[in-house]
Formats: structure tokens, C-alpha cells, sequence
């Protein structure tokens, strides 16, 4: 857009200077008169809160003038973030001060649900929501069917336990589902069955010599994003990073090797390191041991008596050798990989010389697949071979965060509430199909996405009630649309949110929620750089208008409603359990309520008690600084037969952590709870596996090993690979209503600012006759999405690669092309992704290449 | 003599975005329209090679305030609203400006309209209009139910998030029908603190100081490295350096 008056200046300034020399008098009419006031920033005051755009959780602090929030930073006595935060961090700003939040409670008054149709919400009063939502929740306990109530549970801190056990549990469904499996479980699963931890590893960056990142990019995504990002520029000079990522990802482009591996053939990259490790005779021995006479009897294909060699901190090292690594030679995983087996030689062998300060970086490209059990504990398997776990520069687990535990909530349940919820649950963990051997225990964990099956099916029985907070599963769920149908069959939803997101639209009743960052007092927990933290989300700002904490809130009015009608069981637990644990006072509103159990929670670290770490001196200082911080994470803490530890309560015996008390490369401990699934279904681990979309038979089962690929859709029919990944500027699906959003998203490699774009290899376009720009249909076996093609090197031929996170049809007027018609902007990738479930674990699929697509021009 | 300059260690840049986002919420900037970025950091990326041989690269970049400014040369009011500061910068006086946009002409790393992909350190606020527009927007998603741009910012502030600041030359939400761009956040420089990308660059990248001074951290680092500017053929002498490469592959 120009103007014309500039063209003349143009005009004049070529005809001589003089004529602009009236100009300046032009300073009289300036719109503004400069600030009066001494130069600088106005007051305001940094205030301690926590950043939940990804899951590093960073403590942050929010710069407030006059009440408004303006700048944020990293905490600035975080030893985890180092004071800075992502780009996440500085992004939320457009969350918290969106024109599209739901500022009022709200209903729907068309009953017809779905995508589309409009709800013809209004608005109402919130004594009207609650006594509408407690009146369909009491009818089901007055016909005797609390399980027929349903808490679906996304993003969430710590006081998690009040929604999600506490009002369901007291309320008698066995029906709290979490959103954890959506996309990491099988990541979990492979830290078990290894060194017997679920849950995720800690990095010792700093001290690292040689960094194997797999199917993550750790400066982008994944659990310790800042301090990452901080470290990358020095572990360059003073480490090799070596990155598996089938497309090249941000962490790639810097490092010393990029590993572009097949998508799914993880496995069979990862045995033939750990054949290079051991045929070459270069593991770390003083984790795994060696054997008895000091020769290396390891020769490639040939089997190895058990009895030659002694372990030291492992197990099982040799049976490994024999079921599944002696014929995964560099040279065959290469042919099965498309990783040279030069490459795959030259990193096994740096990362052995830098033994034992190797960390092994596993994310969940690497384990979230149709058959990625097996490849996350190969993966993992690589940190014991080298013996960087527990280890200096290697991986670690997490300090304690000495916090309190939810009381207990039995005798607050009654009759109908225990028969209740015993109960099977709604997503079908621990059938036959569905293991989810969270901790060794068949259905121990969550299977997320099958929960619309449950739905869908009414199996086990039908959902008549649901509530949802901070998650939007019609979204951020693969198979998004079966997501869409199960909640249309949902009688009565309340959703707690902040936009009116997808999920919304099936929604009953609508519940404006705090944005957690800025307007919600709470605690999490997390570990980064050998630090453990306990931090305070905080109300930095005042809201706008009056939005709720889901987690305390809702629970605290839904128990006063609860308790008008007859059944005050809820309450009295909120009221009773969580004192002020200074005062002993009971709390008499919800705030009260929120403030006295975040302090009941976290008493221990604040109240003079010495539990290591930060001495803070009160609550008042505590909220102040928003933090503590742990002790430094100690070496070698689980070394010396430390990995499991047996337990005994209530005269039963357990194993917590893995049942040899080693690292494990045989798993005694998936063995055994596999077996325990098959003996709870009455067949053999075989039949177990073949259910399961395993390949293998036998002891196969019990090691790390090589599975083909399962891929939904012919090659023919659908001849690229789909790749996903998230967006370095997600905050999880929440910040695409965010304008900064679209104006940055160049910063993920081969992206295109304001576009949603598929990155396809030049050479597969020029087959298909595409440029840059050209607008595109992807189509799999699951669905079809719209957006843009980008032709980039970065992707390998016959893949192809789209960032998860646009797509939206509903959120806002930024996030979608058209809300009122449901039209997306961009493309959702799990519309695409099929549903599918890496059933060991119960993890979502997302990842391995299990899609297939096709691509037309539009 | 000062000469203020940054130094951007490619090695430790990850590109990941931050300090233009904390540049945005530090300087008010609007948002793109008219071919306006308003980003006065911003990026540009390089992808070379076949696949698997590529390589990739992000470069931050931001208003050199180049020694030989073109954009002060070219601009026609008197005293100049486009001017070099004692320490170097190269400072926009807003009373001054008349909105001409010869600064934008001139400026080697700028254009007066940038398609999307392409960057520019100076832009243009248009005449008329209010800064911006995103927050004077009264549409309602749902109406009645969700809140509006309007209302928000009759709440809060135009952005919401507005740091209020003071300096004598700029404001920290400018008026329409001028030209802005970065100033080394000279409304911290003057108050000892360094400018805002700078403190918010997590993997620590952005280097400021006085390289005229031997002992300052961006001397010794141009000492150090064979540091390169952008352009160098257009002879304005860039402030703003960069060092290593943002790969080490080789």
C-alpha cells in the first residue's frame, strides 16, 4: 500500500533536498506527545507463576503493570530453566488476552449434535449450570448407574486429584480417564521394562560427551525444551549429537550426524548398534560386565552360552545377544533402515568412546507405533549398553518432591459410590487386546483413545454424563472424527474451557476455565538438569470476568450442589481433608478451598520442615517465588541391584521397578506381567502377542527386538509415508488462535509463515507435477485434509512430513477458516492418522509410518 | 566513541523463535497487514543440498544500524527523524517522521511491501488506521458468550499486553502514518539493561554491547571469529554480526 504523497517526496528529493525543508514544522501536528515521565519501563512487578504450553512445565514469571500481564521470563531462581523461556512462553500472551474466550456459562438449546450444526448456545448463570449439572448426575446415582458417568481429563496439574479421583471416586464411577496416553505411554513402557521406570528420563546435558537424540527434537519439544536449547551451542564443541528423526528437525540441522532412519524401523537401527557395542567388544563393562575369561565370544550370528559371560548392574545381556541382536548386523539393519551401515558403525563406536557419558535421548518417534514396545526398549536398551544411565553426562531419574498425598477418600464413599466404581472402565484397559501394562500391572494404564470405542460401543455399558476439562479429544485424538460421533451420542457433556474448541460443540453446558499460566493457583512437578521442582501456577492476573479452576472449583461447587440434593459426601471430603494446614481452619468458598489445598499439598516444602533443597521460609515466600528446587539428582543412585525394589502390603508381594533389581535387556518384568495378562485371559503370551499386532513368538516377547513396520493403507493406493511431529510454537492444540502463531511458524524447519504446509522432496514432486503453493488434498484410509504444498529437501523421497497443530474448526475466529460453517483453517493431521493403539502400552499411535497417504491437487 | 553492536552466535542460535516473540510483547508491534511485518526481529531460513546431504539454517535478523545508514542519508526532514545516536544507534525521532517511507526505500534489508516468507526491518504504520486493528475488532465469535477484541482491549490495553515504557524519540505504541523499526530498546540501554531479545534468547545467542570498547564481550568475540554482516556489498557497514556457523555437520 503506498501512498501518494510519498511518490512526490520521491519526486523531490531526486529534484533537491530543499524542497523537503519545510517538512519538519510537521512536528507541531504529531498525533501523540512523547511519554512524559522519566525514560524506561513504568512499574510493575514480576510474579511467579508456571508456563503449561508443553510438558517441561517451566517455572516462569509474569511481568504485571497496572494488572495487566505484559512480558515473560523464565523464574529466575529456576535451575532447570535457567530464567528463559521458549518461544511457548512469550505466545500465551495471546491465550490469556484471546477475543474468542467464553467469558459466561453457557448452554445449548439445539439438542442435535454435531459437527456443523450449531449448538444455539446462550448464556446462563452458574447457579443455573451447576444445578443442571448436578441434577444429571444425581439421577444416575438415584437409578443406581454412577459408572455411567464419565470425567475426561486433558492438560492438568497436580490438584488433578480433586476432578479427577476425588469427585469421581466419591461420586462412584470408575470412569476418570486421562489424556496420557494420547502421546507417550509406549515411551514409558520402554523405560520400564528396561531399567524399570515409568516415566520420563531426566538429561545430564552438561556433562554429556555424546548425545544420541531419537525421534524427538529436544530444542522444539519434549521435556526440557530451555534448557536444551541453552546447552545445544556448548555440547556442540563439546559432544557428538547424533540425531534418528526420519525428517531432518531442528536438532538435526545442528548436530554432527543426522540419522534418517525409515520411519518404524527404530528397532532394527537400534539393534545394530548394540551389535556394532557388543560384537566389536566396546560396552561399557563396568555396567553390563564382560565375560569370564575376557574374550569376546559376540561374532556376528553365532549364539553365545549364558554361562561365559558375568553381569554386573545388568540383565540378561547374552539372551538378548542370542534372541534378537546377533543377526541385526549393520549391514542388514542399513538395508532395512536406509541408514548407512558406515554411519550406524561410526556411531556406535563414538558413542562408546565416549562411554559412559552418553545419554541416549528417547522421544516418542521412537515409541509411539503400531509395534513400538519393542522399539522404545531398544532404544533404551542402547543407555545400558553403554552405561550412561544413572550415570555423569547420561540419563537420569528424578529427584523426590516431597509433596503430600490425597488423603484418603473411602470413607467418603458410600454404598452406591464403592459398588460403582468397581466397575470396569469405559476404555477397556486390561481386555485382551488392551494390556496397557502400566508398572507391570495388566490395565494398569490408560488407553486414551479407545475411550470413544467405549463410548461408540456402549461397551462395557453407556456414558450418560460426561465432564471434560482442558482437553479436546475430537481434536488432539488420531482418528479425530470417530471422537465427533462418540460425543454425539453423549446425552449430557460439560465441557470446562477456555474457547469454544471442537469438543465444545457437543457440549450441554459450558464452563468458562482459567487459562492455568496466568489465572489459576495450582502446583506441578517436573525434573530438568538434575533438578526436581515443585511450582505454583498463580493468578498473576485478575480475569476478565469470572472463570473457574477446573480442578478445585468445580469439584468444590458441584459438592455444595451435591449437597442440596441429600449428598454432601463430597464436600464434607473437600472440607474436612483440606484444612488449612496452617490454621486448621475449613475452608468456606471455593478460593478458600483452592488456596488450603494447594497449601496442604505442598506444606512440607514452605513449612520449616528439612526435605533438602530450597529452604523457603512460608507460605508468603513460597508463593513469592513460585519454586522450589530439589537437591541435585545423584549418580549411580539405582546401580548396585537398585532398579527394582520388592514391596510388600497387605501381605501381598510386588515388585516396584524391574523384578531382577537390574537393568534389564532380558525383561523378567514384561515377562512376567505378560503372562499375567495371558493367564488373566486364559491363553498364551503367544496369542497375547498376535492379538496385539506383535510378529514374534516366544522369548521374543521379552526382549527388545525388530519389528516390521504396520502401516495402514497399501503403498499402491497410497504410495507416501506420513510423517508427524508437533510445532515448536504449539502450546499442545491451544495456541492457534494465537496470530503470533501463524506470523512465526517459518521457525519449523521447511515451514511457511501463514501457511499449514505438507513438506514433500522435490523429486516426488516433480513426479506429481506439484510447486510450492499449490493447494493439496491428503488423503489416507482415515480422512482427507486440505493445505499447502512445500517442497523441501529435509523430507527423504516417498515420505512425507506436516507439523500437528492447524486444523481447527472450531476455537476461534483466528484458528479456523469459518466457525460458523465448521470450515478448518488448514488441515488437522489426526484426521488423517488413523486410530490406532500400541495396545502393550495402550500409547496412542502416532509415529513408525504407520500412515499411509496419497496426494491430488485441488 | 561507542558503538553499540550485536553479535548473533549462529552455533548457539536454534531458531527457535523467542526472541522475536519477546521483541513483540517488549515493543507493542503490530500485527502483519499491508504488506507491513511489523517484526523488528524476525528470520530468515536456508535449506541447500540433496536429501540426505541438506543442510538448514536459520539466520535472526533485525535493523543493522549500519555505520553508513542509507536510511538515514535518505531521509528528508531536518533535523532527520531517521538519526545516528552518539552510541551508534540508528534511532527513529516518531515526532519527527512525516511517514514519506524513504528510509524503508533505501534501507538494503527492507521493502515496502514483503510477501510472506520475505523480511523487513522497517515498516510502515498506515495512515488512518488504529495500531491495531486485531483488539478494535467488536465481531464476537458467539455473541453474548465470548468476549471480543474490543472489549478486551477496553479491559486491558491496545495490545492487551502493552509494556508501557517512555523514551523521548519513540513511543512504545507508535501513531499511524510513520515508519518504525528496532532501536536496541535504547529505553533499557538508557536505564543499563540490554536490549529485550537479548535477555530472552534462551540458548544465550544474542551478544550486545560497545564494540569500540576492547574489553566488551562483543570485541573479544570479533576478535575471536571471522564474524560476517548481511550485505556487505551495499557498503552500509552493519552493527549487527554474525559468528560460527548454525550447523556444525560438515
Amino acid at each position: 500500500m503506498k501512498i501518494k504523497r510519498r511518490d512526490f517526496l520521491k519526486l523531490s528529493a531526486v529534484a533537491g533536498a530543499a524542497a523537503t525543508l519545510g517538512r519538519p514544522t510537521l512536528n507541531a501536528f504529531a498525533e501523540d506527545a512523547k511519554g512524559a515521565g522519566p525514560i524506561g519501563e513504568l512499574p510493575g512487578e514480576w510474579k511467579a507463576s508456571t508456563c503449561q504450553g508443553c510438558t517441561t512445565w517451566c517455572p516462569v514469571e509474569v511481568f504485571v503493570q497496572n494488572g495487566r500481564a505484559v512480558k515473560v521470563r523464565g523464574n529466575q531462581h529456576s535451575k532447570q530453566n535457567d530464567g528463559y523461556v521458549c518461544p511457548r512462553g512469550h505466545l500465551s500472551l495471546q491465550q490469556v488476552y484471546d477475543p474468542d474466550r467464553v467469558k459466561v456459562p453457557m448452554k445449548r438449546t439445539n439438542p442435535k449434535k454435531g459437527r456443523g450444526v450449531d449448538p444455539k448456545f446462550v448464556p446462563i448463570s452458574w447457579d443455573e449450570a451447576f444445578n443442571t449439572i448436578a441434577d444429571n448426575m444425581m439421577e444416575l446415582r438415584k437409578n443406581g448407574e454412577p459408572e455411567k458417568y464419565l470425567l475426561m481429563r486433558g492438560r492438568y496439574t497436580y490438584m488433578r486429584d480433586l476432578i479427577y479421583d476425588g469427585v469421581t471416586k466419591i461420586f462412584g464411577s470408575p470412569n476418570n480417564i486421562s489424556h496420557s496416553a494420547i502421546c507417550a505411554e509406549a515411551e514409558n513402557f520402554g523405560a520400564y521394562y528396561t531399567e524399570g521406570m515409568w516415566g520420563y528420563r531426566d538429561y545430564d546435558l552438561s556433562n554429556s560427551k555424546y548425545v544420541l537424540v531419537w525421534g524427538c527434537d529436544p530444542v522444539s519439544s519434549n521435556r526440557m525444551i530451555p534448557a536444551t536449547i541453552s546447552r545445544l551451542g556448548d555440547v556442540l564443541d563439546n559432544a557428538t549429537v547424533a540425531v534418528v528423526d526420519p525428517k531432518l528437525n531442528n536438532t538435526g540441522a545442528k548436530a554432527q550426524e543426522w540419522l534418517p532412519l525409515l520411519p518404524g524401523t527404530d528397532g532394527a537401527l537400534a539393534l545394530a548398534i548394540a551389535h556394532v557395542l557388543l560384537s566389536e567388544g566396546i560396552w561399557h563393562k563396568e555396567f553390563v560386565g564382560d565375560f569370564k575369561d575376557g574374550k569376546n565370544l559376540f561374532k556376528a550370528g553365532k549364539k553365545v552360552d549364558e554361562a561365559a559371560f558375568e553381569e554386573k548392574e545388568s540383565h540378561g545381556v547374552v539372551r538378548w545377544w542370542n534372541l534378537a541382536v546377533k543377526d541385526m548386523t549393520p549391514k542388514k539393519a542399513a538395508k532395512i533402515t536406509q541408514v548407512p551401515a558406515e554411519q550406524i558403525i561410526r556411531v556406535a563406536r563414538g558413542m562408546a568412546k565416549a562411554a559412559p557419558n552418553v545419554a541416549v535421548w528417547m522421544g516418542p518417534g521412537a515409541a509411539m507405533q503400531v509395534r513400538g514396545a519393542y522399539s522404545a526398549m531398544a532404544v533404551n536398551a542402547l543407555n545400558g549398553l553403554v552405561g550412561g544411565v544413572d550415570n555423569i553426562g547420561g540419563t537420569l531419574p528424578s529427584n523426590k518432591v516431597p509433596v503430600k498425598h490425597m488423603p484418603s477418600l473411602s470413607a467418603y464413599q458410600d454404598e452406591i459410590a464403592k459398588k460403582g466404581t468397581k466397575n470396569k472402565k469405559i476404555d477397556q484397559r486390561g481386555t485382551k487386546g488392551f494390556p496397557a501394562l502400566k508398572e507391570g500391572k495388566p490395565g494398569g494404564g490408560v488407553v486414551t483413545n479407545n475411550t470413544a470405542t467405549g463410548i461408540l460401543n456402549s461397551d462395557p455399558y453407556e456414558i450418560k454424563v460426561a465432564v471434560g476439562y482442558m482437553n479436546n479429544f475430537a481434536f488432539s485424538c488420531t482418528g479425530a472424527e470417530r471422537w465427533e460421533k462418540a460425543m454425539e451420542k453423549i446425552p449430557f457433556f460439560v465441557h470446562i474451557t477456555t474457547n469454544a474448541a471442537e469438543m465444545t460443540q457437543y457440549a450441554d453446558i459450558v464452563l468458562p476455565g482459567a487459562i492455568s499460566k496466568y489465572e489459576k493457583l495450582c502446583w506441578v512437578k517436573q525434573k530438568q538438569n538434575r533438578y526436581a521442582q515443585c511450582t505454583l501456577l498463580q493468578p498473576v492476573v485478575e480475569p476478565m470476568w469470572q472463570v473457574i479452576n477446573d480442578e478445585t472449583e468445580f469439584p468444590w461447587m458441584l459438592g455444595e450442589k451435591f449437597a442440596e440434593r441429600g449428598f454432601p459426601n463430597l464436600i464434607d471430603f473437600l472440607k474436612k481433608e483440606f484444612k488449612d494446614p496452617e490454621t486448621g481452619r475449613e475452608a468456606t468458598n471455593s478460593k478458600e478451598f483452592t488456596e488450603y489445598a494447594v497449601k496442604y499439598y505442598t506444606q512440607d516444602l514452605w513449612n520449616g520442615k528439612d526435605v533438602g533443597g530450597d529452604k523457603i521460609n512460608g507460605w508468603a515466600e513460597f508463593r513469592k517465588r513460585g519454586m522450589w528446587n530439589s537437591d541435585p539428582q545423584p549418580y549411580k543412585k539405582r546401580w548396585g541391584g537398585k532398579f527394582g525394589k520388592d514391596e510388600e502390603k497387605d501381605g501381598k508381594k510386588t515388585t516396584k521397578g524391574t523384578i531382577s533389581h537390574k537393568f534389564e535387556f532380558y525383561s523378567e518384568t514384561l515377562k512376567h506381567a505378560l503372562e499375567k495378562h495371558a493367564e488373566k485371559h486364559k491363553t498364551t503370551v503367544d496369542d497375547i502377542m498376535a492379538t496385539c499386532n506383535y510378529t514374534v513368538t516366544g522369548e521374543l516377547a521379552f526382549v527388545p527386538h525388530y519389528e516390521p513396520p504396520f502401516r495402514h493403507g497399501s503403498v499402491q493406493e497410497y504410495p507416501f509415508t506420513f510423517i508427524d511431529y508437533k510445532s515448536r510454537l504449539n502450546r499442545e492444540g491451544r495456541s492457534q488462535n494465537a496470530p503470533w502463531y501463524y506470523e512465526f511458524k517459518h521457525v519449523d524447519p521447511g515451514d511457511v509463515g501463514h501457511e499449514d504446509v505438507l513438506k514433500i522432496n522435490p523429486a516426488d514432486a516433480k513426479k506429481l507435477g506439484l510447486k510450492d503453493g499449490d493447494a493439496i488434498r491428503v488423503t489416507s484410509v482415515a480422512g482427507s485434509i486440505e493445505c499447502t504444498a512445500k517442497l523441501w529437501e529435509g523430507v527423504r523421497p516417498g515420505t512425507v512430513a506436516k507439523s500437528y497443530g492447524q486444523g481447527h474448526w472450531a476455537y476461534g475466529k483466528t484458528a479456523t477458516s469459518d466457525y460458523a460453517k465448521a470450515k478448518p483453517r488448514g488441515g488437522n493431521n489426526n484426521t488423517i492418522l488413523p486410530f490406532d493403539t500400541e495396545r502393550l502400552s495402550g500409547g496412542n499411535v502416532r509415529n513408525g509410518g504407520f500412515t499411509g497417504v496419497k496426494i491430488d491437487r485441488i | 566513541m561507542t558503538q553499540y553492536a550485536m553479535v548473533i552466535d549462529l552455533q548457539k542460535c536454534v531458531g527457535c523463535g523467542a526472541c522475536a516473540l519477546a521483541c513483540k510483547t517488549e515493543n507493542n508491534t503490530a500485527l502483519r497487514r499491508h504488506g507491513q511485518t511489523h517484526n523488528f526481529a524476525d528470520y530468515q531460513h536456508e535449506t541447500s543440498g540433496k536429501f540426505p546431504k541438506v543442510k538448514y539454517m536459520t539466520r535472526p535478523v533485525l535493523c543493522n544500524h549500519c555505520t553508513d545508514a542509507p536510511c538515514v542519508e535518505a531521509c528528508p526532514v531536518t533535523p532527520k527523524a531517521m538519526y545516528k545516536t552518539a552510541d551508534g544507534i540508528t534511532m527513529h525521532d516518531d515526532a519527527r517522521c512525516i511517514g514519506c517511507r524513504a528510509c524503508q526505500d533505501a534501507c538494503p534489508y527492507s521493502s515496502e511491501e514483503v510477501k510472506v516468507g520475505e523480511t523487513s526491518v522497517i515498516s510502515y504504520n498506515q495512515e488512518g488506521e488504529p495500531y491495531e486493528t486485531f483488539y478494535t475488532n467488536k465481531a464476537a465469535l458467539i455473541p453474548g458468550i465470548t468476549t471480543n477484541g474490543a472489549e478486551v482491549a477496553a479491559k486491558t490495553d491496545n495490545p492487551p499486553h502493552r509494556t508501557r515504557y517512555n523514551h523521548p524519540s519513540y513511543d512504545d505504541v507508535r501513531r499511524s502514518n510513520i515508519t518504525e523499526k528496532c532501536i536496541f530498546c535504547d529505553h533499557r540501554l538508557k536505564k543499563g539493561e540490554l536490549p529485550y531479545c537479548v535477555v530472552s534468547c534462551p540458548a544465550s545467542a544474542r551478544i550486545f554491547g560497545d564494540r569500540n570498547d576492547p574489553n566488551s564481550e562483543v570485541a573479544k568475540l570479533l576478535k575471536k571469529h571471522k564474524a560476517t554482516v548481511l550485505k556487505p556489498e551495499e557498503g552500509t557497514k552493519p552493527n549487527v554480526f554474525y559468528i560460527r556457523d548454525y550447523s556444525v555437520r560438515s
